[in-house]
This record gives C-alpha cells, sequence and structure tokens, in this order.
C-alpha cells in the first residue's frame, strides 16, 4: 500500500478514492457545461424577449399613431364639410348679415354635435363680430383675448391651412374651461383676401387619452404623445411633468424620430418606442419597462435552473454507476493485494475481463503472486533444508572428539591391562555409536534420548573413575514422550567440562523427568562449579568468545544449538531454563510439549 | 460501497427537492409581500370638490407606480369628525403599514390618530397638522409660504392708503393661522393695516354675509383676501354684488371654475393655488420611502403658485387651475 504518497500537486490525492475522484471530475465538467450553457441560454433568452418585446411595442405605438391620424382625419374631413360650404364664408363676411343662412349653418353644427359626442366645441369667429357657437346657445368668453391664445396665433400664421394645436383648456366659450386639442382653420374673406375669421373643432381631449390608454403595454408601462415643437399633447403623469416632479426625455425622443431606444432612469431600464406621424407631426412615445418583459424571465430562469438540476442530478447518477463499474476491477485487485498481504494466497487470483490496462495489471500481478507464491514455497523448503543440515553438522561436531577422547581412554586402559573396563567401555562406545548412526529421525522419544545419554555418561564415568557418579530418575510417562534428538546429551556433557572438571571432589549428575503443567520437563542437574550471573545470562547467547576459544566453543555452541533447535522445533515459549550460582552447581531444564509418542 | 452510493444519491435528490421547494416558497411569499398596505383617510370625497378629488388622483397615481394597495376611507363632508375618527379606527384594525391621514379639525382627532402611532402604524398626515406632533411626516402646502406669496403680490400692487380685510375660513385651523401668518410676513410693517378678520367655516354663504358685512362696517376697504376656495368665493361675490371689483384689490385661495372665470372677470387680481396632485403624489411616494427606511424631512412642501389672468393659460399653470378630473 505505499501507492498513496502524499503530492499536494496531484488531484487523485486529495481522494480517499479513485472513485470519488472521478465522481468529482464528471461533476466539475458537467456543472461547467451547464453553467456555461445555462448563462447562455438565458442571456440569449433575454435578447429575444427584449427584441420581441420591441417590435410588439413598436407595432402598438404604430397602431395608436394610426388611430390617431384616423381619428383625425375624420376631424378634418367634418372641417372642411364646413368651411368648404360657400355659405359660410357669404354669412361671415357679406356686409349684410344673413338670419337664415346663419340658422342653417347652425343647423349643420347641431347635427354634427349630436353625431359626435367627442366633440366639445364647433365654432366660427370673424373679426367683425360674427360667431357661430355649437348649438347656438352659447356665447363667447367676454373677458379672454384671442388672439393672445397660442392655438389661436398659430392658426392665423398658417394662412389657411388646418392646424392642430397642444391640448390645452379652451376658454374660449364662456363657463367651460375643458381640456381639448383644438383643429382649426383660418378663414379668407374673399374680397380682401386676407384671414378675417377662424373655424375650430374642439376634440375632448379623453378621446385622445383613451385612444393611448386602451392600448395594454403594462402596467408600468405608458404612451404619450409630444407635439412637433415637444410640447406635450398627451402624457398619462403630465402633472407630474409640469411640476417638475417627472421628466421626460422628450429631446431624445425628438432626435431619434420613429424607432427604438433604450434608456436607465433611476436604476429602471426602459424601452422608448417612437412612431412619428407625418400628418400631425406628433410622435406617439410608448414607455415600457424591460423588466416587466423580463417577468416571464424569472419564470423561464427557473425552468432553465430545473432542467439543469435534472441534468446535475442525473450526471451525478452517472457518475456514480460509471465511476463503480471502472473501478470495479480496481477495487478487485486492491481486495486480492490485501488478501496476499495477509497470505492467503488462494484467495489471490482473480480472474481479468476485457483487455484495458487495469486487465494487464490484474494480469500481471496474477503472475507475480504465483511466483511470490512459489518462492516462498521454496523459500520454505530451503529452510527445512538448512535447519537439517544444521543439525547433522551438530552432530558430526559432537561425535570425533568424544570419539577421540573415548579411544585415547580405551588405549589408555588397555595399557594398563585394565580389560574389563576396556571391555566395558568399549561396549559403550558401540553402543552410543549405533545409536547415533542407526536413526536418521530427528525426533525421537524420551526413552531412546536417555539410553544415548546413559551410554555416553557409562563411557564418562568409566574414563573419569571415582570423580563422576550420575543417578537418572524419568518418570514413566515421560518415558514415551517425543523429544529432538541430541538435546539431553549435549547438556549433560556440557556439566561435565564446564561444571565438575573443575572440582575437587566427587561430581554428581542427576537427571530427572516428570511433566508439569502439560509439559515435559527434564532437569540435568551438577554440583559443579557453578556459574556468576553474567556467564548466566549469556549462557542462551550465540556468541563465541575470542578467549579459551577451543574449550568454551563446544560447550557454548552446543547450548545455543539444542536452544535454538528447542525453540526452532517447539516455538519461543518452550527451550532451556538454566539456574545456577557460583559454587553451587548448575541446574538446566528443557521444557517442551507433551507430545505422545508412538515407537516404531 | 454500492448500497452507500444509493444512500449517497438518495440524500441528494432530497436536499434538491427541499431546495426547490423552499425557493418556490419563498419567490411566492416576496412577491405577495412586496406590496405595502396604506390607509388614505381625507377630509371628504366630494366629486365637486377639485381639491380632494385632485389630492386622490395625485395619491393613486403614486400608488400605482410604487406598487402600493391603496384604501380609501372617505367622510361625505369636512365637518364631519366623529366619520373620520371611526375611518381611522377602521383603519388601524386592517393593520396597514402606514395611515396617511387629513385631519378635519386640529384638536378633534389627536386622541384617535395617538391610536394608530400607538398600534405601531406609521402617521403620516396629508394637507393639514395635528395640535400634537404624532405624525412621522407631514405632507402639506407650505402655508406660510403661500401666505407670503398673497402678501407680497398685495406689496408690490399696494394701491394708495391701504385698507385690507381679511376673509378666513376656521379660526383654529392650522391652514387658516399659517397662512395668515405667512401674509402678515408678505406685508411686511403693511400688515398694520389689517382692519378686520372674518371667519366662514367653510360656508360660500357665511363668506358672502360677513364679507358683506366687513364691507359695510369698514367702506375704506380697498385689499380684500379670501384664505380659502369658501372664503374667496363668498367674498368674490360680495365684492362683484357690490359693484367693487374694481375698486378692491382682491386675492383669494385655491381654484375653483368660479374663482377662475372671477379671475378672468378681473374680481380677482390674483389667486394663489395649492398642488393638490402633488400633495397626494408626494404623500404616498414619502409614505413609500418612509418605510424602506429612508431618512426623510419632517415637513414635505407640496408647493403653491400665485397665478394672475395674465399666466393662467400657460402650460404648467393651466395644469393646475385645471387638473384633469375624468
Amino acid at each position: 500500500m505505499g501507492g498513496e504518497r502524499k503530492s499536494p500537486l496531484r488531484i487523485l490525492s486529495r481522494f480517499r478514492t479513485i472513485r470519488g475522484a472521478m465522481i468529482f471530475s464528471y461533476m466539475a465538467i458537467t456543472l461547467v457545461a451547464l453553467l456555461i450553457f445555462l448563462l447562455f441560454s438565458l442571456n440569449y433568452t433575454e435578447r429575444t424577449i427584449l427584441e420581441n418585446s420591441e417590435s410588439y411595442t413598436i407595432q402598438l405605438v404604430e397602431q395608436v399613431n394610426g388611430d390617431i391620424d384616423s381619428y383625425i382625419s375624420y376631424m378634418e374631413n367634418i372641417m372642411d364639410i364646413v368651411t368648404n360650404n360657400p355659405e359660410l364664408s357669404d354669412y361671415l363676411f357679406d356686409r349684410m348679415e344673413h338670419i337664415m343662412m346663419r340658422e342653417r349653418i347652425q343647423e349643420q353644427f347641431v347635427t354634427l354635435m349630436d353625431a359626435r359626442s367627442d366633440i366639445c366645441n364647433i365654432a366660427v369667429f370673424a373679426k367683425n363680430g360674427r360667431t357661430l357657437i355649437n348649438r347656438g346657445t352659447d356665447t363667447r368668453n367676454p373677458y379672454v383675448d384671442l388672439a393672445s391664445m397660442p392655438w389661436y396665433q398659430d392658426t392665423m400664421e398658417a394662412e389657411g391651412k388646418a392646424v392642430i394645436s397642444a391640448s390645452h383648456v379652451q376658454n374660449a366659450i364662456e363657463g367651460k374651461y375643458q381640456w381639448v386639442i383644438t383643429l382649426s382653420k383660418g378663414l379668407l374673406n374673399p374680397e380682401t383676401h386676407e384671414v378675417d375669421g377662424i373655424f375650430f373643432v374642439d376634440m375632448n381631449y379623453s378621446s385622445i387619452q383613451e385612444l393611448c390608454t386602451n392600448v395594454n403595454l403594462g402596467s408600468k408601462s405608458y404612451l404619450f404623445i409630444v407635439g412637433k415643437k415637444g410640447k406635450i399633447i398627451y402624457h398619462p403623469k403630465q402633472q407630474l411633468l409640469y411640476s417638475g416632479m417627472k421628466t421626460e426625455l422628450i429631446d431624445e425622443v425628438l432626435e431619434n424620430g420613429t424607432g427604438n431606444f433604450l434608456t436607465s432612469q433611476n436604476g429602471r431600464r426602459q424601452l422608448y418606442s417612437v412612431f412619428k406621424s407625418d400628418k400631425t407631426g406628433w410622435s406617439v412615445v410608448g414607455v415600457s419597462d424591460v423588466l416587466e418583459f423580463m417577468k416571464n424571465r424569472s419564470e423561464i430562469q427557473f425552468f432553465y435552473l430545473l432542467i439543469a438540476l435534472c441534468l446535475g442530478v442525473l450526471s451525478l447518477l452517472l457518475a456514480l454507476w460509471l465511476s463503480g463499474e471502472i473501478t470495479k476491477p480496481v477495487k478487485e485487485l486492491e481486495q486480492s493485494m490485501k488478501n496476499v498481504q495477509k497470505g492467503e494466497f488462494d484467495k489471490a487470483l482473480i480472474s481479468p475481463e476485457g483487455c484495458n490496462e487495469i486487465t494487464s495489471l490484474t494480469h500481471s500481478f496474477n503472475i507475480m503472486t504465483e511466483k511470490i507464491q512459489n518462492l516462498m514455497a521454496e523459500n520454505v523448503r530451503e529452510q527445512k533444508q538448512k535447519r537439517k543440515s544444521e543439525l547433522q553438522a551438530l552432530q558430526a561436531q559432537i561425535n570425533p572428539h568424544f570419539l577421540y577422547n573415548t579411544l585415547d581412554s580405551i588405549i589408555w586402559m588397555a595399557e594398563s591391562g585394565k580389560n574389563e573396563e576396556v571391555v566395558q567401555m568399549t561396549s559403550a562406545l558401540a553402543k552410543l555409536l549405533r545409536q547415533s548412526i542407526s536413526n536418521e529421525d530427528e525426533i525421537v522419544t524420551v526413552e531412546r534420548e536417555i539410553e544415548y545419554t546413559r551410554n555416553y555418561l557409562a563411557i564418562q564415568k568409566l574414563r573419569y573413575r571415582d570423580q563422576l557418579e550420575y543417578i537418572i530418575d524419568i518418570d514413566e510417562e515421560v518415558l514415551h514422550r517425543k523429544i529432538v534428538k541430541l538435546v539431553i546429551q549435549p547438556l549433560v556433557e556440557n556439566a561435565i567440562y564446564h561444571g565438575i572438571k573443575y572440582l575437587d571432589g566427587k561430581g554428581m549428575i542427576l537427571i530427572l523427568g516428570e511433566i508439569r503443567d502439560g509439559k515435559v520437563v527434564i532437569t540435568i542437574r551438577d554440583n559443579g562449579v557453578g556459574m556468576d550471573e553474567e556467564t548466566l545470562k549469556h549462557i542462551l547467547e550465540k556468541k563465541p568468545e575470542p578467549k579459551e576459544k577451543q574449550r568454551k566453543k563446544t560447550s557454548h555452541v552446543g547450548v545455543y544449538n539444542v536452544q535454538n533447535r528447542l525453540q526452532l522445533y517447539y516455538g519461543k515459549e518452550y527451550g532451556l531454563v538454566y539456574e545456577s550460582m557460583p559454587g553451587m552447581g548448575t541446574g538446566v531444564s528443557v521444557i517442551i510439549p507433551a507430545e505422545e509418542g508412538e515407537e516404531s | 460501497m454500492k448500497n452507500n452510493g444509493k444512500y449517497i444519491v438518495g440524500l441528494i435528490i432530497l436536499i434538491l427537492v427541499l431546495v426547490l421547494g423552499a425557493g418556490i416558497i419563498i419567490v411566492n411569499r416576496s412577491s405577495t409581500a412586496r406590496r405595502i398596505q396604506v390607509v388614505y383617510i381625507p377630509k371628504a370625497r366630494d366629486d365637486a370638490n377639485d381639491f380632494w378629488t385632485s389630492l386622490l388622483k395625485g395619491a393613486q397615481m403614486a400608488a400605482n407606480e410604487y406598487d402600493v394597495d391603496l384604501t380609501i376611507l372617505a367622510p361625505d363632508s369636512e365637518q364631519d369628525f366623529e366619520a373620520q375618527v371611526r375611518y381611522i379606527d377602521e383603519a388601524i384594525a386592517m393593520n396597514p403599514n402606514a395611515i396617511l391621514l387629513s385631519p378635519s379639525s386640529k384638536s378633534e382627532i389627536t386622541e384617535a390618530a395617538n391610536r394608530i402611532v400607538v398600534a405601531g402604524i406609521r402617521l403620516v398626515l396629508i394637507d393639514s397638522e395635528l395640535d400634537q406632533n404624532l405624525q412621522s411626516i407631514v405632507v402639506e402646502t407650505d402655508n406660510v409660504a403661500a401666505g407670503r406669496k398673497m402678501g407680497e403680490f398685495i406689496l408690490a400692487h399696494l394701491p394708495e392708503n391701504p385698507v385690507i380685510g381679511v376673509v378666513s375660513h376656521v379660526k383654529s385651523s392650522s391652514t387658516a393661522l399659517e397662512r395668515y401668518q405667512g401674509l402678515c410676513e408678505g406685508l411686511g410693517d403693511e400688515k398694520e393695516h389689517i382692519v378686520g378678520t372674518v371667519y366662514c367655516d367653510s360656508n360660500y354663504e357665511k363668506a358672502y354675509n360677513r364679507t358683506k358685512t366687513l364691507l359695510e362696517e369698514h367702506p375704506d376697504i380697498n385689499i380684500l383676501v379670501g384664505l380659502n376656495e369658501y372664503s374667496a368665493i363668498g367674498a368674490g361675490k360680495a365684492v362683484r354684488d357690490l359693484g367693487l371689483s374694481d375698486s378692491i384689490l382682491m386675492v383669494g385661495f385655491d381654484s375653483s371654475i368660479e374663482e377662475v372665470q372671477m379671475l378672468e372677470e378681473g374680481v380677482f387680481n390674483a389667486i394663489v393655488v395649492q398642488k393638490p396632485f402633488n400633495m397626494g403624489y408626494l404623500g404616498v411616494e414619502n409614505t413609500v420611502l418612509l418605510l424602506r427606511g429612508e431618512i426623510l424631512p419632517e415637513m414635505v412642501d407640496s408647493g403653491s403658485e400665485l397665478i394672475t389672468k395674465e399666466n393662467m393659460y400657460t402650460d404648467e399653470n393651466q395644469k393646475f387651475l385645471f387638473p384633469f378630473l375624468d
């Protein structure tokens, strides 16, 4: 598992799993794409809405303009009917006032007023004082000087052409103050060829207002009409404009002419749609709040957002599934590696599918696992071999040394003519040799091991005569237990060469065998010189000391070998336990598990 | 891992659904909760009275522009205090964001107005004030300034041996007091020539009669001032009937068809008009700004204009004299 090394530059290292990294990457890509798409489509929607609204508004404005034009045309027709009547000029400018003519014209006025409720006033004023007003019941406002009124001045200046006024209060008729738009025409006196009279029709202001307010632009939008000179004909907030509480972009409207333009006032974006009439010279202006068109935008935005969310969820699901599928072989590989780690080689093999990187990785892993398995088996075999050869080496180590000494003793005894002893020693040696040669098994019964030791002790006793005594007392049940070969004899040898050899008096070796707490305990005790604490501590270590090489080597190597073999065979909790004090002798216990042996 | 994955997906979907739901609820709520609720109680609603009709038009236009739900509770008569008190309590029960009030009396309404403030509703006064400062703001004609315009006009056209008579409306009303004060300020030292003040209680007939009485008592009066529409019309008729139009310099207040005719006729030399449309508009507009937490001056002047025969038909002035009424 050494692969997860922290590296700040690698994306993968920030995630606990490859799958996590994959999901993250998928989602990052998807979200970025979605976001960009969302932004573009929202922007596009906004533009489309704006464009549609522009064309819609200009259409409306054009329509209103058309309505107004046709309305004015209609009024002009009425005016023409009246003014083209030769009786009118006859009546106004003739030297004599013809009452009959007056009544006929008056009747015409009444008819017109009956037909059109939107006509407030219809009148002719001649400079000579002859007047005709409405139904004949109204009179001129005696306190008003018409010549000071802008609409009157304009009409007089137009020299007989039709003039349309801005919205104003008509004060020419007594007791009537109405907001009107006046259509007027100067009347030529056929005799003087001068404008000596005026005809006018007052159109109710509210009829124009109606034309403008009937249009459905939206609650925050409105229509207004501005005249040629920038005078406001109609504006829903006229009152506010004149009070200076609101301003209108009249200059911009006149400058732009027919078409659309966008403005931003007090943080509100507004669309101005202007249509200028050739007939009246008026500009009909539709002002609409851009935000109001965009009302639907929030719905569309919401809808887009919803779709984006759905797509996001969908891609998350896909990412989860796909990443799961892709990382599945990696997971399997990981699990298999964990098994190998635990040493469970049988569970390690997995069958790769397909032919991608992970498959080849799996394949390589399989081969590797197999090789490791083989190597390990080989290793075990080698270890066993090694141990066996170590044992053989140990056996080989003991035999020649001892053999030489024994043969030396035999020679010595033969020279002294001690035949009986020569026989005894030679037969013991023969038994010993047979025992060591005959059996190749590593494990023997305790009985056999003791027998071997007994033969060895017999030889040694003969060699050392009265210097050595021994007692062997092994419990009956211990005899049949199994033990590693050549354990007790080296220990006894050790006791003789290092304990008893340096003793002045008689040496004593005691071999006891019993089962204690389910373990076989065989103790070899001597009454030799003993060991100090320091020596005791190191007795079980493999440490050949440079001094006294010859002597100590056999003993120490022997004890170490015994301990090593015991522990190799039975585990670390078994082996040798030494106890000793200088001058008090030494005891060593062989502790091995109590295994029932079968004599073959 | 597979199970885990399923849990995570479930969780994510759940969260998304919750967020969406919450979003929809918030959007819906905010769109309905954004509208401001305002009640306006004028002194009276009377189609024949241009002043109130115009004021209500202005208020409605501002309400439309600022997305305000405007409810109007109007007594039939300007003198009906009880009706106004009743409407105030009715308005409090509606629990609006603000109550706009044009108190018909300086003192009789105060107690009821206090209940508005106690209920935690913003009080905005329009046109007239109370004898206690309970309101957040007051939108009105600066009556002192309007009075001053009258005084200054008189001063500019002062005849020889000026003798001034004043026809006022209601003695205790703030408008009467302030216009009088402004008149005196405008007249400067000439104010000592004011020989008499009569009150008409906003009644044409009383104004007519008391003016006649005043002119009989002080036949040397050559300047006459009417401090509201009732006073001005009553006084104007009296002067016309007595045939004194040419010898008396008359200044009226407010406008009506009759008053305009008298101005054209020459009975009035000038009239000072208020801007009721602006007053209504500014009243609602400032209420909205107030509710939005903006800091505003305590008094908002809706303005006044002195109009003479010469300038009455200019674009600006004809709007003040003849409001659109449909």
